[in-house]
């Protein structure tokens, strides 16, 4: 996983134009960058470690790549530890090729015993040097440059965007499978990018393209075929949304920008899709989507958190659901039953493992749904039906507000396609239409990073709650795992006696999500006071309505509001805990050690 | 001459608006049915301005989180002021990102565009400042001017009483040389307001440039202004949303009943909900995501976001924050009315009630009129409450 870049008619400034554009990727990967210009001969320039790292050493003038047009990257390693050498762009021996790669050569193993066996020598440990060895040989033996590039994508397997250039050439070739590759119609000006903002600036004229589909671009103009050379037609869309919305509005983080944007967020998706009046949910995308019988979901990371909350929300409309980990789904799918949905919940609309699974999927015949919020992403483009969360671009690594936003469009979509089924449709309803507000006042109120300040430098942090709770436990574990990089897990309540128990000690503060004052929330507490008699300091987030403050150390408090919303307000009050104590670490927040925000690799 | 950047002062809290601002600074407060801010930032914008600074302080975020980055696709750049230190500390916050004169602003004034455009006309190289002169006879009440010619000759601030006829509008134009002006000025009580920078710079004998001008500027001091204010705007329908039928400006995204009534003029904004049987207007602003419920009855007064007035309830010339909820049935009736702000009493002002922001009024209370009920306060079923209440407090029958 990373992002990759391409970029022609440019005169002066294609090196500012790619190195902007990488900055907007970062998200995909950044433990080193790197760019090929290319006129008569190929300049490279690649540096391990942050886009700065690069930058610094053109601006020092330690290197002066040029030429009119170029290819950029920014990586996420895969295949070999981030180093100068491992950095793309890769180059043939004679640097007549250059060639910037996301995805994975799954046989570039065996392509390259072949290549050495030839007499090539490699200079790094990557799949992707594979690609301009190829590229080159083909060159050697007299192809025209286009034919060639062709030919190399005939000889390699696995998932990819590339793009290359070559010297002497003022053509960039590019293609992609399995992995987001978008083109960029500007005037005069063409682009390469794995994702439209890279482009933003300079144009919002977009070409999407699909798998095995080769894009040739020169400063005369853009042209699009199929793997044998024939030529597609491809629609140019416009996107509406704006570079400038992806800043930080004044705040240290993007990560915490993104947190206070919830009610807005959640209010863009709720917009005209709630009725107050009639007390009913419609969403037009799903119009022509019937009652499933049984719901598959499968989904990564925290969009399978929001998952597990779309199966308890199915269960209550009494629709069998089960959520999977699409990794695991991918390679032993559970059988899809008749007049069965599988839904694929994943923010960014490219994780391979997702795509992935609902490819599986599909090809046995399941009717697919994509919940997302990339308009024009592949899950977007492949699913039968896709409903987007409207939350506007997220740039922290760590999800937060599409968190939330899935959440949300969770309770719109079982509410729309299993409607009426739990009877009180009215107050689910105006319960949505207060959670703007509901969040606005956590956000208002909220006493987390006081809180934190009174665990810094403990052992583990532990978070469990049952029910709707228990995805909001592990969502909170996850988010305080990947930024704060201290030891944290979510349980489901009633397990920690089942064996977590004997890691809590008096430096093992546990964060106990309780809401409402039924069954649940009573047996929540009676964990509570197991944990407490081991003398762990309890944290409690809580609408008020049991008695559980009377057990705990500190309190975030919620206001009151239907059980399904609930969860969603505890939810931002574990965000911030989370927030508040990377941030008093010091961690690299908006971009935390060895993640990347969309994982395009399985 | 032509200037491209404006500061805005948006730091502030409005201490005499209290309990509206306690989880937001005044130019957040709602003109109409959007915050006082987005007024200030459309007039700069239509003035030719694409380099917006804020300076936010107080309640920061609240700005931060409404504009985000852009504002109709120019650039906002923000700058905190840590402490409230006055008007000149504030514009010093963004002394860094500036070059160039520039233009500084009140962020909770709504101001007219015509108002910014004179200053930007009038102002030249010679001026280390410019600033905006209106007409009025309120002029003692808040800075007062004096003019020789189109120099100004003197700033008063709020002289009480005198024959002062003109007002300084709180629109100026600067030099860059303003800085060290403003820098330089011995400081009251630690406070360093912007006018004592500009009075400093006619005592040493630079240029102040006075720019007579006509146009709306309209000060919102205490809760009442805030119904005086959305009435001004709907009569001149200064509200974006789109006009359904001659003062009835209504979102796309609202959902009206037919049976319900509206009351020209008046203004609902996105995703509000009114049943059958509700009057709403007139001079009335309901705000996004608001609720009224079946026959509740609003008149002459400023509803904001999510905000639910519960069936059968009466509102008159009254103020909710964001979030209320107004119990079924529930009356608040208008003013004229005794108002307590702090430790002074306001005689005969036209004011129902302030319901502060996520206020809870029981079905069946009734609030006498020129109450300010604080934030998150809980008014019990059937209660007739005839006295202001503090936040969070519970009041029981």
């Amino acid at each position: 996983m990373c992002g990759i870049i391409g970029c022609v008619g440019h005169d002066d400034d294609t090196l500012d134009v790619i190195l902007d554009g990488l900055e907007t990727l970062e998200y995909r990967g950044y433990d080193s960058a790197g760019v090929a210009l290319a006129g008569d001969t190929i300049d490279v320039e690649k540096k391990e470690g942050r886009l700065d790292v690069l930058r610094e050493s053109i601006d020092n003038g330690d290197a002066t790549p040029s030429g009119p047009i170029g290819i950029g990257h920014t990586r996420w390693s895969t295949h070999g530890p981030p180093t100068d050498a491992n950095a793309h762009p890769h180059t043939d021996e004679s640097d007549r090729v250059a060639v910037v790669h996301n995805g994975i050569i799954e046989n570039y193993q065996a392509l390259r015993d072949e290549l050495e066996a030839d007499g090539v020598t490699f200079t790094s440990d990557t799949d992707t040097e594979v690609v301009p060895h190829l590229f080159g040989a083909f060159l050697d033996a007299g192809m025209e440059a286009e034919a060639a590039f062709r030919r190399t994508l005939d000889r390699i397997e696995g998932s990819y965007a590339i793009a290359a250039v070559v010297a002497g050439d003022d053509r960039i070739f590019a293609t992609r499978n399995d992995s987001p590759l978008v083109l960029g119609v500007g005037d005069g000006t063409y682009y390469l990018a794995s994702d439209v903002p890279a482009f933003l600036e300079q144009t919002r004229d977009v070409v999407y393209l699909d798998d095995g589909e080769v894009a040739v671009i020169d400063a005369d103009g853009w042209r699009v075929a199929d793997r044998d050379g024939d030529a597609v037609d491809k629609e140019v869309s416009t996107v509406t949304w704006s570079a400038e919305q992806t800043g930080k509005s004044g705040y240290d983080h993007y990560m915490l920008k993104e947190i206070h944007e919830q009610p807005t967020a959640l209010r863009q998706g709720l917009s005209g899709r709630l009725d107050e009046l009639s007390g009913r949910v419609t969403v037009e995308e799903l119009d022509d989507v019937g009652t499933p019988e049984t719901v598959h979901f499968v989904a990564c990371g925290t969009s399978y958190h929001a998952a597990l909350y779309g199966v308890e929300l199915f269960r209550e409309a009494g629709i069998p659901a089960q959520a999977f980990i699409a990794s695991e789904y991918a390679t032993g799918p559970a059988p899809v039953p008749e007049n069965g949905l599988v839904i694929g919940v994943t923010q960014s609309g490219e994780t391979a493992d997702t795509l992935a699974a609902l490819r599986e999927a599909a090809g046995r015949g399941a009717e697919t749904l994509a919940l997302t919020n990339v308009v024009g992403s592949t899950v977007a483009r492949e699913c039968d039906h896709v409903m987007y969360i409207r939350s506007g671009p997220e740039i922290g690594v760590a999800a937060s507000k599409t968190f939330s936003s899935q959440l949300t469009s969770l309770n719109l979509l079982v509410e729309s396609l299993a409607g009426g089924a739990t009877g009180d449709s009215r107050e689910l309803v105006s319960a949505l239409r207060d959670l703007p507000g509901d969040i606005q006042q956590v956000l208002d109120e909220t006493t987390a990073e006081a809180v934190v300040d009174e665990y810094l430098g403990d052992d583990a942090f532990f978070f469990i709650g049952r029910g709707q709770n228990f995805p909001v436990a592990l969502e909170g574990a996850l988010k305080f795992k990947e930024i704060t990089y201290e030891h944290a897990e979510g349980f489901a309540a009633g397990e920690l006696k089942h064996g977590p128990l004997a890691l809590v000690t008096a430096r093992t503060p546990v964060f106990a999500v309780v809401t409402g004052n039924d069954e649940r929330a009573r047996k929540t507490i009676g964990n509570v006071k197991e944990v407490e008699a081991r003398d762990a300091p309890v944290v409690a987030v809580t609408d008020g309505q049991s008695d559980v403050e009377r057990y705990a150390d500190h309190v975030l408090s919620i206001p009151e509001t239907h059980p399904r919303t609930a969860p969603m307000l505890a939810n931002v009050q574990l965000q911030l805990v989370s927030y508040h104590m990377a941030d008093r670490l010091g961690r690299s927040i908006d971009k935390p050690r060895n993640l990347a925000k969309s994982v395009t690799v399985e | 001459m032509s200037i491209g950047s404006a500061v805005v002062l948006a730091a502030g809290e409005g201490r005499r608006l209290r309990p509206l601002t306690k989880y937001r600074p005044k130019p957040m407060l709602p003109a109409a049915n959007r915050p006082i801010l987005e007024y200030v930032f459309d007039a700069l914008v239509d003035a030719g301005i694409d380099d917006l600074h804020v300076v936010v302080g107080y309640e920061g975020d609240r700005v931060q989180d409404h504009f985000g980055p852009t504002y109709r696709t120019r650039t906002i750049t923000y700058h905190r002021q840590d402490k409230q230190l006055g008007s000149g500390h504030a514009l010093l916050q963004a002394r860094e990102a500036l070059d160039g004169d520039f233009l500084v602003v009140n962020g909770d004034e709504v101001v007219d565009t015509d108002l910014i455009e004179a200053v930007i006309d009038g102002h030249s190289a010679q001026n280390v400042c410019t600033l905006a002169v209106v007409e009025s006879t309120e002029a003692p009440m808040y800075g007062a001017v004096t003019l020789d010619g189109d120099t100004v000759t003197d700033l008063i601030e709020k002289p009480g009483s005198g024959s002062y006829r003109l007002l300084n509008a709180g629109v100026y134009a600067f030099g860059p040389s303003f800085f060290s002006a403003v820098e330089n000025v011995e400081r009251e009580e630690g406070e360093l307001a912007l006018t004592d920078g500009i009075a400093d710079v006619i005592d040493r004998g630079g240029h102040v440039r006075g720019v007579r001008a006509n146009g709306m500027h309209s000060e919102v001091t205490y809760p009442w202004d805030l119904t005086e204010l959305a009435r001004t705007l709907l009569a001149d329908g200064r509200v974006n949303e789109p006009e359904r039928e001659p003062g009835v400006h209504v979102a796309d995204s609202a959902s009206i009943a037919d049976e319900a009534t509206l009351y020209a003029p008046v203004v609902v904004g996105a995703d509000v909900a009114i049943e059958p049987g509700a009057i709403v207007g007139p001079d009335t602003a309901v705000g996004r995501s608001s609720t009224v419920e079946a026959g509740a009855v609003v008149r002459h007064s400023v509803i904001d976001s999510d905000t639910r007035v519960g069936t059968n309830a009466t509102v008159e010339d009254s103020i909710t924050g964001q979030g209320v909820e107004i119990g079924v049935g529930s009356t608040a009736p208008g003013g004229p009315a005794d108002v307590r702000v702090g430790d002074r009493v306001h005689e005969g002002e036209r004011l129902g009630c302030v319901l502060a922001d996520r206020a809870r009024l029981g079905g069946g209370a009734t609030v006498t009129p020129g109450l300010l009920v604080g934030p998150g306060a809980d008014i019990a079923a059937g209660v007739t409450l005839r006295r202001n209440v503090d936040e969070d407090t519970e009041v029981q029958g």
